[in-house]
C-alpha cells in the first residue's frame, strides 16, 4: 500500500531523526523526544489491538508494566543484564495479553473496554500490595542500566545520559513499524481486517477468528512488555504509580489522534501528545488545561485523526463506525 | 472556525517559549497538577518567599538577578525525570529544589548528580535515596525510619497504648512511615491487629473503619497525608469508633483541623519533623511573611522555605554562576542560621536537625506537646 | 455488635455511596443512550455540581437562613449551573465532532475532563475545601447499627431521582423523544424530531443529576477536591457498563451493586484490594451477562 514517494519520506523522517542528537545535542530535548518515540513504541502495540483487530483497550498501561517489573525483578533478583532481559518481558507481557484475550471472546464493545479497565486497575493495585515481592509503593530501585560495547572505550553503561536511550527507542520503534506494517499487509493482517470489519463472515470463509484475536492481543502485549524493560532500565525505577489509568488513556489517545490504524498516525500521534506537555512547560499551572484544550482543538480540525485511515477501509467496525449521519448539526 | 482554532494551537504553543537574561536561576520541581498540586504549591510558595526575599536584599551574584524556575512532575517519576533533564540542560540553574514524592525524587536524583548540580528535597524522606551516595544530594528532613519509631514509642510508654490498628495511604510516604511504626511497636510489645492500605483520593472510609471498631483497638494510626486524615477522623466518630488517633507529619496541616471539623480532631496526637515551625523564635519571621503573601503555611512550606534559602546560601557563597563551585560551597556548610535552628548535614546529605515533635490538637488548634526520642 | 448487625452496617455504608455512584452513572448511561457517547467529563461536571453548591453556601453565609433553605438554594444554584454546563460542552465540544468516528468523540471528552478537572482547580484551588454540613447531625441506633439522617436524605433524593426520571424517559413527549434518538438519529430527523435539542437536554439532565450528586457527595463527605470527579466518576461509569450501558434502571442498580461490592470488600476482606475485588466481580459477572446485568441481548450482527 505504501508508495514510493511515501516510502522516499519514512526514510528521510528516519533519517532526520537518525542526526538529530548531533545536530543538537541538548540531552533534555533528546530525552523529551525519547519518552515520547518510547510511547509511540506503546501506540504502535495499542494499534494492533485497537486498530487491527477494533478492541477498544482501556487498560494498556498494564503490560507495560508487566513488562518493566519482569525485567526489574530479573535483573534485581538474578542479575540478567537489560539485552537478556527484553525476552522475558516481552514474553510475559505477551501472555498476559493473550490471557486477557480470553474474556475478549465472550465480552464485546463498551463492555470490553471496561473489562481491560478493570484488568489495568488490577494489575497496578496487585504491584502496589503485594509489597513482599514488588517494594510496594516504594517500587524497584536501583535497577541496572543497559550497556554496551564501544569501540576504544569498552563496556560502557547507558547511565543516565539521553542520546543512547534516543538511538535504543528510536532502533526498536522502527523495528516495530517495520514489523506491524509487514503485518498488516500479510494474510494474518488480512485476516485481522476481516475480523474486524464482520466477525461472522470471516469466520464463515474460515477464518480462525480465536486464534487470531489472541495473536493480536499477544503481539500487542509484548510490544508494550519491550518498551516497559526499556522505560524500567532508562528510570533505574519502576513504581506503580508510573502506569495508571490516565496512562492506557493517553496512549488510547495518542492511536486515535494519529488515526486508528495509521502506523505513521501512531507515531505522530505519540510524538505530538508526547511532547505538548513539555512544551507547555512555562504554563505551570496552566499546563494541563491548555493540553486538555489542545486536545479538543485538534480532534476539532482532523475528526478523523491526523492520518484518518477509516476512509480506506470500507465499511469500518463498530469503533470506527460513524456514530451517527445526523444532518448538518450547526456550529 | 478550523483556521481559527488551528491558529490558537499555535498561539498557545509559541506562548511558551521563554526569553533569555542575565541571571541565575534555581529549580524547582514538585507536582502542581494532578492529585497532590495542593501539597506541591504550598511547597513552591515556600520556594517562592525564598527568592523574593533574597531578590529584595540586592543581586546574588554580582551583575546576576536570582530567577526561580517552578516544573511540575505530576508526581510521576517519568516527569520528574523530564524535568531533571530540563533544568540541568539549562546551563543558567545552578542548583534545585525538589522533589516531594521519593519515588521522584529517587530517579531524578541519577540525573542532577551525573550534571553535577547541587539538589537539595525538602521532604523526600525515604531513607534509600541517600544511601545511593551521590554528593550532589542533600535533604532537609529527617528521613521516615526516625518518625516512625518516635510516634511507636510516645503511643506505647506514654498514651498506653495496647492493641493498635495501623493505616496507611498506600503510597511510598505513608507506606514507607507505617511499616517503620510496626516494627518498633513490635519490640514494644503492644498488640498489632492490622496494618492495611486505603486508596489516595478515597472518600469513603466507613467500611474498613467499621471493620476496624470490631478489633476494638486503642490506637488507630494512620500514615497519609491531611485530606484522608481529616475524613478518617470524621467518619470514625460516625461508625462510633472512638480509639485514640495517631498519624504522621502529613497530618500537619492547618486543613486537617477545618476539614475534620475541631470536635472530631480533638485529641488527636500527630508526629512532625522538627518541632512546631510556628512555635520556633528562628521561624518567626518566617510565618509573619509566608502568612502575609499565601495564606495558611501548608504541610512543607517551611521545607521548601529552607531548602531554597540554602541552595541560595550556597550560590551566594561560590560567588559565580557555576556548579561545581555551588556545590563546594555547599560541603563548606557549618551551622547555617535556618529557621529550624543550627542547619548541618553529614556526609550522606542528610539533615542532622534530627527533632521529631508531638502535637496535639486541642480546642481546634494544634497544641505542641514536647519533642520526642526515637530509641 | 454481632456480625449479622456488622453485615448490615456494612450494606447501609455501601448502599449510600451506591446512592451516589448510580446517580452520576445514569448520566452517562444517558448520554450514551442518545449519541452512543462515553462523556469523560461526565465526573467532572459531578464535581463541578458540588462546587457550585459550595459557592452558593458561602454566598448565603452571612445571611443567617434557615438549612433548608439554604439546601433549597444550593440545590437549585447547582442544578442550574450544571445544567448549563452540560449544554455548554455539549453544544461546543461534542456537537461539532458528532460525525466523527465515535472513538474521536471520546478523546474529545477526555480533553474535556482534562481541561474542567485544570479549571475547576484554578478556579477554586488545589486544595481540599471544606463543604458544611447543612443537615442537621441526627443519629438513629437501630439494634447494632447505626443510621444518620444525611444517609437517608442520599437514599431518598436518589431513589426519588431515579423514579421520577424513569416517568419523564417512559411517559412524556420529551421522554419518547429521547427514547427514539437513541433507537434511529436519522429517522427521528425526517420525522421533524427536533433532534438536536433532545440530544441537548439529555445532556442538561445527565449533568442535573449529577449536581445532585456532587452536592449529596460533599454533603455525606464534608470536604470536596477538583481530583474527586475523576476517581467518582471513573467508578460511575464502570457502574453504568455494569448495569447495560444506554439502560436507566441498569445504571441505577450497577451503582448500587459497585457501591456495595465496595463497601463489603473493604469491610471484609481488606481496604487496598477492595477496587481489585469490586472489578473482579465485575469481569466475572461480564463474562456470564456480557451485556450487562440489563443490557438487552442483542444478535451477533448489529
Amino acid at each position: 500500500m505504501l508508495r514510493n514517494r511515501q516510502l522516499w519520506v519514512w526514510w528521510a523522517g528516519v533519517l532526520a531523526a537518525l542526526v538529530l542528537p548531533l545536530v543538537n545535542p541538548n540531552p533534555y530535548q533528546i530525552d523529551v523526544l525519547a519518552t515520547a518515540l518510547l510511547y509511540g513504541l506503546l501506540a504502535l502495540g495499542l494499534n494492533v489491538i485497537v486498530g487491527l483487530t477494533g478492541v477498544l483497550h482501556l487498560g494498556y498501561a498494564a503490560f507495560f508494566a508487566i513488562g518493566a517489573y519482569t525485567y526489574g525483578l530479573l535483573n534485581l533478583h538474578a542479575g540478567l543484564p537489560f539485552w537478556a532481559g527484553l525476552i522475558p518481558a516481552a514474553l510475559v507481557a505477551g501472555l498476559a495479553g493473550v490471557a486477557l484475550g480470553l474474556p475478549a471472546l465472550r465480552v464485546r464493545g463498551d463492555y470490553l473496554a471496561i473489562v481491560t479497565l478493570g484488568f489495568g486497575e488490577i494489575v497496578r493495585i496487585a504491584f502496589t500490595n503485594l509489597e513482599q515481592w514488588t517494594g510496594g509503593p516504594n517500587g524497584l530501585l536501583g535497577i541496572a542500566h543497559p550497556s554496551c560495547w564501544v569501540p576504544g572505550r569498552g563496556v560502557v553503561s547507558f547511565g543516565v545520559s539521553s542520546a543512547p536511550y534516543y538511538y535504543l527507542i528510536l532502533l526498536l520503534t522502527i523495528l516495530v513499524a517495520g514489523l506491524c506494517a509487514r503485518l498488516s499487509r500479510s494474510r494474518v493482517g488480512r485476516a485481522w481486517i476481516a475480523i474486524r470489519e464482520d466477525e461472522l463472515a470471516a469466520s464463515c470463509v474460515g477464518i480462525p477468528v480465536l486464534q487470531l484475536k489472541l495473536l493480536a492481543q499477544g503481539i500487542g502485549g509484548s510490544i508494550a512488555g519491550l518498551a516497559g524493560a526499556i522505560f524500567a532500565s532508562k528510570q533505574g525505577t519502576v513504581t506503580p504509580d508510573s502506569f495508571d489509568f490516565i496512562l492506557s488513556v493517553m496512549i488510547l489517545a495518542m492511536v486515535v489522534l494519529g488515526g486508528l490504524g495509521s502506523i505513521r498516525g501512531a507515531i505522530a500521534g505519540a510524538l505530538i501528545l508526547g511532547t505538548l506537555p513539555e512544551l507547555l512547560r512555562g504554563f505551570e499551572q496552566y499546563r494541563m488545561l491548555l493540553f486538555g484544550l489542545a486536545m479538543i482543538l485538534i480532534m476539532r480540525i482532523r475528526p478523523g485523526g491526523l492520518f484518518g485511515a477509516a476512509h480506506r477501509l470500507g465499511r469500518a467496525s463498530s469503533l470506527m463506525r460513524q456514530r451517527t449521519a445526523c444532518p448538518a448539526p450547526g456550529g | 472556525m478550523r483556521r481559527r482554532a488551528a491558529l490558537a494551537l499555535v498561539a498557545l504553543l509559541a506562548a511558551g517559549c521563554g526569553r533569555s537574561q542575565p541571571v541565575v536561576k534555581i529549580g524547582f520541581v514538585g507536582p502542581l497538577t494532578g492529585d497532590q498540586a495542593p501539597v506541591g504549591q504550598g511547597m513552591l510558595n515556600g520556594a517562592i518567599l525564598a527568592v523574593e526575599q533574597a531578590k529584595a536584599q540586592g543581586p546574588i551574584l554580582p551583575g546576576l538577578e536570582v530567577e526561580l524556575v517552578a516544573l511540575d512532575d505530576q508526581r510521576s517519576p517519568t516527569q520528574a525525570v523530564s524535568a531533571a533533564k530540563k533544568l540541568v540542560a539549562d546551563p543558567d540553574v545552578v542548583a534545585v529544589v525538589g522533589h516531594l514524592n521519593s519515588s521522584c525524587t529517587m530517579p531524578a536524583s541519577a540525573v542532577y548528580h551525573q550534571a553535577g548540580m547541587l539538589q537539595i528535597t525538602p521532604v523526600s524522606s525515604n531513607p534509600q535515596i541517600s544511601r545511593q551516595g551521590f554528593e550532589t544530594f542533600y535533604r532537609t528532613c529527617a528521613t521516615d525510619d526516625l518518625q516512625g519509631p518516635a510516634a511507636a514509642l510516645f503511643a506505647v510508654r506514654e498514651l498506653g497504648a495496647r492493641r493498635v490498628f495501623i493505616l496507611d495511604d498506600m503510597t511510598t510516604y505513608g507506606r514507607g512511615l507505617a511499616n517503620e511504626f510496626k516494627r518498633k511497636l513490635k519490640g514494644l510489645g503492644a498488640e498489632l491487629l492490622g496494618h492495611e492500605g486505603i486508596p489516595q483520593g478515597d472518600k469513603d472510609f466507613t467500611p474498613v473503619l467499621t471493620k476496624i471498631k470490631a478489633y476494638e483497638p486503642d490506637l488507630l494510626y494512620f500514615a497519609g497525608m491531611f485530606p484522608e486524615g481529616a475524613l478518617l477522623m470524621k467518619q470514625r466518630l460516625r461508625v462510633g469508633l472512638t480509639s485514640r488517633f495517631m498519624g504522621g507529619d502529613g497530618l500537619y496541616d492547618a486543613s486537617l483541623i477545618t476539614l475534620a471539623t475541631p470536635e472530631a480532631a480533638e485529641g488527636a496526637y500527630i508526629t512532625t519533623i522538627g518541632s512546631d515551625v510556628r512555635q520556633i523564635p528562628t521561624a518567626q519571621a518566617f510565618v509573619r511573611a509566608y502568612e502575609a503573601r499565601f495564606g495558611p503555611i501548608g504541610a512543607y512550606s517551611a521545607y521548601a522555605y529552607e531548602a531554597a534559602n540554602i541552595a541560595l546560601w550556597a550560590v551566594r557563597t561560590a560567588g559565580a554562576k557555576d556548579r561545581g563551585a555551588v556545590l563546594a560551597a555547599m560541603k563548606g556548610l557549618r551551622d547555617y542560621p535556618g529557621i529550624f535552628g543550627p542547619q548541618n548535614f553529614d556526609v550522606k546529605g542528610d539533615s542532622l536537625i534530627k527533632v521529631i515533635g508531638i502535637f496535639t490538637v486541642r480546642d481546634g488548634r494544634f497544641e505542641f506537646v514536647k519533642t520526642a526520642s526515637w530509641d | 455488635m454481632n456480625s449479622f448487625e456488622l453485615l448490615l452496617q456494612q450494606l447501609a455504608n455501601g448502599l449510600t455511596l451506591g446512592a451516589i455512584y448510580a446517580l452520576i452513572a445514569l448520566g452517562y448511561t444517558m448520554v450514551y443512550g442518545v449519541v452512543q457517547l462515553i462523556n469523560f467529563a461526565h465526573g467532572e461536571i459531578f464535581i463541578a455540581g458540588a462546587y457550585a453548591a459550595l459557592t452558593v453556601i458561602l454566598m448565603l453565609s452571612g445571611l443567617a437562613l434557615p438549612w433548608w433553605a439554604v439546601l433549597g438554594l444550593c440545590t437549585a444554584g447547582a442544578v442550574l449551573g450544571c445544567g448549563a454546563l452540560g449544554w455548554g460542552i455539549e453544544r461546543l465540544a461534542y456537537r461539532p465532532i458528532r460525525r466523527a468516528p465515535r472513538l474521536n468523540a471520546f478523546i474529545t471528552a477526555i480533553g474535556m475532563s482534562f481541561f474542567l478537572q485544570n479549571a475547576l482547580m484554578l478556579i477554586f484551588g488545589a486544595t481540599d475545601r471544606q463543604f458544611p454540613t447543612l443537615i442537621p447531625l441526627v443519629r438513629w441506633q437501630l439494634g447494632g447499627v447505626t443510621l444518620t439522617l444525611i444517609q437517608l436524605v442520599i437514599w431518598a433524593a436518589s431513589g426519588a431521582l431515579m423514579i421520577g426520571l424513569q416517568g419523564l424517559v417512559m411517559s412524556t413527549t420529551l421522554g419518547k423523544a429521547m427514547r427514539a434518538t437513541s433507537q434511529d438519529l436519522v429517522a427521528c430527523a425526517l420525522l421533524g424530531i427536533p433532534v438536536n435539542r433532545v440530544i441537548a437536554i439529555t445532556f442538561m439532565i445527565g449533568s442535573m443529576l449529577a449536581a445532585v450528586g456532587g452536592l449529596l457527595f460533599g454533603l455525606y463527605y464534608n470536604t470536596i477536591n477538583f481530583h474527586d470527579g475523576y476517581l467518582v466518576g471513573l467508578k460511575a461509569f464502570t457502574a453504568a457498563v455494569l448495569g447495560g450501558i444506554g439502560n436507566m434502571p441498569g445504571a441505577m442498580v450497577g451503582g448500587i451493586l459497585l457501591g456495595l461490592l465496595e463497601g463489603l470488600g473493604a469491610g471484609y476482606l481488606s481496604a487496598q484490594w477492595k477496587n481489585v475485588f469490586a472489578f473482579a466481580i465485575l469481569v466475572v459477572l461480564l463474562l456470564f451477562k456480557p451485556r450487562g446485568l440489563f443490557g438487552e441481548r442483542v444478535a451477533e450482527r448489529a
